[in-house]
């Protein structure tokens, strides 16, 4: 079961790579049917390569990580879901697509529900059914909308057509599409679902989910913004770069308060899709613009963080799910020291962390250095007042954001693999030492991943300028970003090969920790709450921070017998969606006086209708 | 060449930071090379690290890296090497959190709740200073095309923008080097400190190397406020020491912000930094 799940999971991967390599030689594959609406028709386009590449890496990560770990019932799930993506990235009319997307959402949801003896797993999967399903909606219906006014159901027929359509048709499916593939990718305020299914899937399952699909409704974006809708107004650009500043900011925020490990990497996504989504949203408005440069510079960026954030994240979640099966827990304050314990995971865990925090010179430098270029170079472009403010806003908003996941990151490292182990479980137990094994060589192979693209761009670079340059109609042009990385790293790296060659020679003497004479004891250490105090107090305001304490008292008031301490931040956004929710409710309740369930009242009703239709049409 | 005087010149300017302020507060104060005889003798020291330790003996020389990197990178006296001449504004910036994501993580391996409370106001402020420091830098160089290093500078008179951009790196400066309003460099007071408390469970060369990286980055961080200031070449060397004067003296004559009010100066910084580019944008420059 685990083999042939693993197995067709890395079908999958390679024909993805193999449809990505030369998209134009490979025969669009049209299967008819009866009804005459439902003509499939797939074949790889050069808006999807970028998109294919990553499924590709990533699925084969994950397939590997998977002959090892995880369940082996999930593994046919797992393949299943990564060809409903494929498909998605390879339809090409409204019916291929839109059902693609519906098999992605359900088997996705499959996924997530796994578990579904938790009560909060059925909830997740509830919200998750409900959120995925609104915004098909939308998608539907925008592409319906633009399938008939432009005549066809094609893409192609939809994209030569989409000069001539009203401006009203294409602005609405612009807002539409963003509604609809927003919610899937996690824009704030649709995000509520995000942070409470990733972590509840399996873990191989969450890497998928954030790592890929996140990206693959990015992909529809970006196909009706450049493709389908025609050429947009620069208004969209700015209200994609205002999303994505949007989700940027509570993302990050959220993610390093936090203090379970699935609910912080879920979070970070919904940062990296805002990062994204921020690239796409100046692409826009270079285009609307006609600056052919700009356009092409924010799509590499766009392109190049959708792939780095696919294989970090993915690292990531795989590392989580590591972790998960040794210690049964993912909650930080109960982890601790695991970097002696997985010893070979270890190391990848923390390039991921450091690629996330784009700390150079990894792949999550790079792509996030080309963010900051677009938009520095989108406000020196000038073109109007509205889009420099929102472009230098969307700039400190990525400086802070920057600043902040190295935080949130340097704290998931520090504190569930450094220091010593903090609950007494996993100080009890027999010493685990992890041995090499495909779960590692997965996480190893991610993370060489990182290193390579944050080292060599180049590597990605030329394929990439294929596809931007098929876009935007010219190609990008970062004239130091070949070198950079290495300028960045020689430096530090020299200095620590010089301090392993001197600890070596004079060699370093270890010593118990001096904590003013007291004992050095696991549960004194610094803890993942502790370590984001500091932010919940600065950005109250936006936590609302509530606080419990209890104290027991004992036989004096200086000597309580047990204090206990509880800490809570409230979330405004998703407070909001459940009072929307409540408020729906109460809206359908009301309705339902009209069913009285008398059969003459429903008589009334269709000599109403009837009356109504009839003065309608005189 | 300039990243070598940086890194030979770094300690005497923190020693003469030292004199200064020891005299304000009229003591006798050290020796100005006393910095040097510092390093000198705890290179030759014993090198301890906490039990358990992984990472924490190479993080010196991560650190120390991207110190000298920095200097490398700085447009002293004409543009840098052309090795380094690659750098940006953004490429610095996010370098620098890659040496205090390394000694972050280095603070938590210790297992010590000092060391873990340092990190994480470490990491608290610098989060809060990035994008001030990003939107100042920015504003200096608004008008050209790219963030390129050695763009920054050149400026020949005052300007409003300018001034504002130079407050808001000002403020930055006090946080990065850790001077008194925000954190406090003399101090082992483990409540008030910062980035001192990051270096409690380092010893010996280790500790030399820190010490170096930071004096390394003190003297960059004022060589970069001086970029922001006008006048010829021959003036640069003279900001660096007026502004080192002007710091100690802030340092001297002002007391300790309460932990939780360091967000309202550092806010009050990224006001300076966006007035700066909203004059440098949508304003004319004053005569």
């Amino acid at each position: 079961m685990r083999i042939a799940g693993v197995g067709c999971t890395w079908i999958v991967a390679f024909s993805a790579l193999i449809s990505s390599m030369q998209p134009s030689v490979l025969p669009m594959v049209r299967i008819e049917s009866v009804v005459p609406f439902l003509t499939l028709t797939f074949g790889a386009s050069l808006l999807a390569a970028p998109f294919l590449v990553l499924l590709g890496l990533l699925a084969f990560g994950v397939g590997l990580w998977s002959l090892y770990r995880g369940n082996a019932s999930d593994a046919m799930f797992i393949a299943a879901f990564c060809f409903a993506m494929l498909a998605t990235l390879l339809a090409q009319d409204v019916a291929a697509f839109f059902l693609s997307w519906e098999a992605t959402a359900l088997l996705s949801a499959v996924l997530v529900g796994r578990r579904c003896g938790d009560p909060r797993v059925r909830r997740a999967t509830l919200l998750y059914l409900l959120m995925g399903q609104a915004g098909a909606l939308c998608i539907l219906t925008a592409f319906a909308m633009l399938a008939t006014a432009s005549g066809g159901a094609s893409f192609s027929a939809i994209a030569a057509a989409a000069p001539t359509l009203p401006g009203g048709v294409r602005n609405a499916a612009f807002v539409l599409a963003l509604i609809g593939f927003g919610s899937k990718a996690g824009l704030v305020p649709l995000h509520v679902w995000l942070p409470r299914a990733h972590p509840v899937a399996p873990a191989n399952a969450s890497a998928l989910l954030s790592g890929v699909m996140l990206k693959v409704a990015l992909y529809g974006l970006l196909l009706v913004v450049f493709n389908l809708a025609g050429p947009g107004s620069s208004l969209w650009g700015i209200a994609l770069l205002g999303a994505g500043a949007i989700s940027v900011l509570l993302g990050v925020l959220y993610a390093v308060v936090d203090r379970d490990m699935k609910r912080v990497f879920a979070y970070s996504s919904i940062e990296n899709v805002g990062i994204i989504v921020m690239a796409i949203g100046v692409a826009q408005i270079a285009r609307a613009n006609a600056n052919a440069p700009l356009e092409a510079a924010a799509l590499f960026a766009a392109f190049f963080h959708t792939i780095a954030h696919g294989l970090f994240k993915g690292l990531l979640f795989l590392g989580a799910g590591t972790v998960h099966e040794i210690e049964h827990t993912t909650d930080m304050e109960r982890l601790g020291g695991l970097a002696e314990r997985l010893r070979w995971s270890a190391p990848s865990f923390l390039i991921g962390c450091a690629a996330v925090s784009a700390l150079p010179p990894l792949s999550g430098f790079v792509s996030e250095w080309a963010t900051f270029q677009t938009l520095i170079a989108a406000a020196q472009a000038r073109t109007d007042a509205s889009t420099t403010v929102v472009a230098i806003a969307a700039l400190a908003v990525l400086a802070l954001a920057s600043g902040l996941a190295a935080a949130c990151f340097a704290k998931a490292f520090g504190i569930a693999f450094l220091g010593g182990p903090r609950s007494v479980n996993t100080s009890d137990t027999v010493p685990f030492v992890e041995r090499f094994d495909a779960s590692n060589a997965a996480l190893a192979l991610l993370a060489s991943a990182c290193v390579v693209l944050g080292f060599a761009p180049k590597l990605a670079w030329d394929p990439l300028a294929v596809v931007v340059s098929h876009v935007a109609g010219t190609s990008f042009a970062f004239p130091t970003l070949a070198r950079l990385p290495t300028v960045l790293a020689i430096l530090p790296i020299l200095g620590v090969i010089a301090a392993s060659i001197a600890n070596r020679a004079c060699g370093v003497r270890y010593v118990p920790t001096w904590t003013c004479g007291s004992q050095v004891t696991s549960s004194n250490q610094y803890t993942a709450t502790a370590f984001s105090k500091p932010l919940r107090t600065i950005f109250a305001f936006i936590f609302h921070p509530v606080r419990e304490e209890k104290i027991i008292q004992g036989t004096s008031a200086w000597f309580p017998r047990q204090i206990s301490y509880q800490t809570k931040s409230r979330y405004i956004v998703d407070e909001g969606a459940r009072g929307l929710l409540a408020m729906l409710f109460r809206f359908a309740r009301g309705t339902r006086i009209v069913q009285s369930g008398s059969l003459r009242l429903y008589l009334l009703y269709i000599v109403a209708a009837a009356a109504a239709a009839t003065a309608a049409a005189r | 060449m300039s990243a070598l005087i940086i890194v030979v010149l770094a300690p005497l300017l923190h020693g003469a930071m030292r004199k200064l302020r020891a005299r304000l507060q009229g003591r006798p104060g050290p020796c100005v090379i006393q910095p040097y005889r510092d390093l000198v003798k705890l290179w030759r020291k014993e090198a301890l690290l906490p039990e358990g330790a992984r990472i924490a003996g190479y993080v010196p020389g991560l650190v120390l890296g991207v110190a000298a990197t920095f200097a490398a990178s700085l447009p002293m006296l004409g543009s840098p090497g052309a090795f380094f001449s690659s750098v940006d504004i953004v490429a610095l910036v996010l370098l620098l959190a890659a040496g205090r994501f390394a000694l972050t993580l280095a603070a938590l391996e210790t297992r010590s709740v000092f060391e873990g409370m340092a990190a994480s106001r470490e990491m608290t402020f610098a989060a809060l200073t990035e994008p001030t420091l990003l939107i100042a830098l920015f504003a200096e160089v608004a008008p050209g095309h790219g963030v390129r290093m050695d763009a920054l500078g050149g400026a020949n008179a005052f300007t409003l923008s300018g001034a504002a951009a130079f407050a808001a790196l000002f403020l930055v400066i006090l946080t990065e080097t850790a001077r008194i309003p925000i954190d406090n460099q003399e101090t082992h007071y483990e409540l008030t400190m910062i980035h001192e408390g990051l270096l409690l469970e380092f010893s010996g060369p280790h500790l030399a190397m820190l010490h170096l990286a930071a004096q390394i980055k003190q003297l960059c961080y004022l060589a970069l406020g001086a970029l922001l200031l006008p006048g010829y070449w021959w003036a640069y060397p003279l900001w660096i020491l007026a502004l080192g004067v002007a710091i100690t003296f802030v340092e001297t004559f002002s007391a300790k912000l309460r932990l939780y009010e360091i967000p309202q100066l550092l806010a009050t910084a990224f006001l300076f930094a966006a007035s700066s580019i909203a004059v440098r944008f949508f304003g004319n420059p004053l005569p």
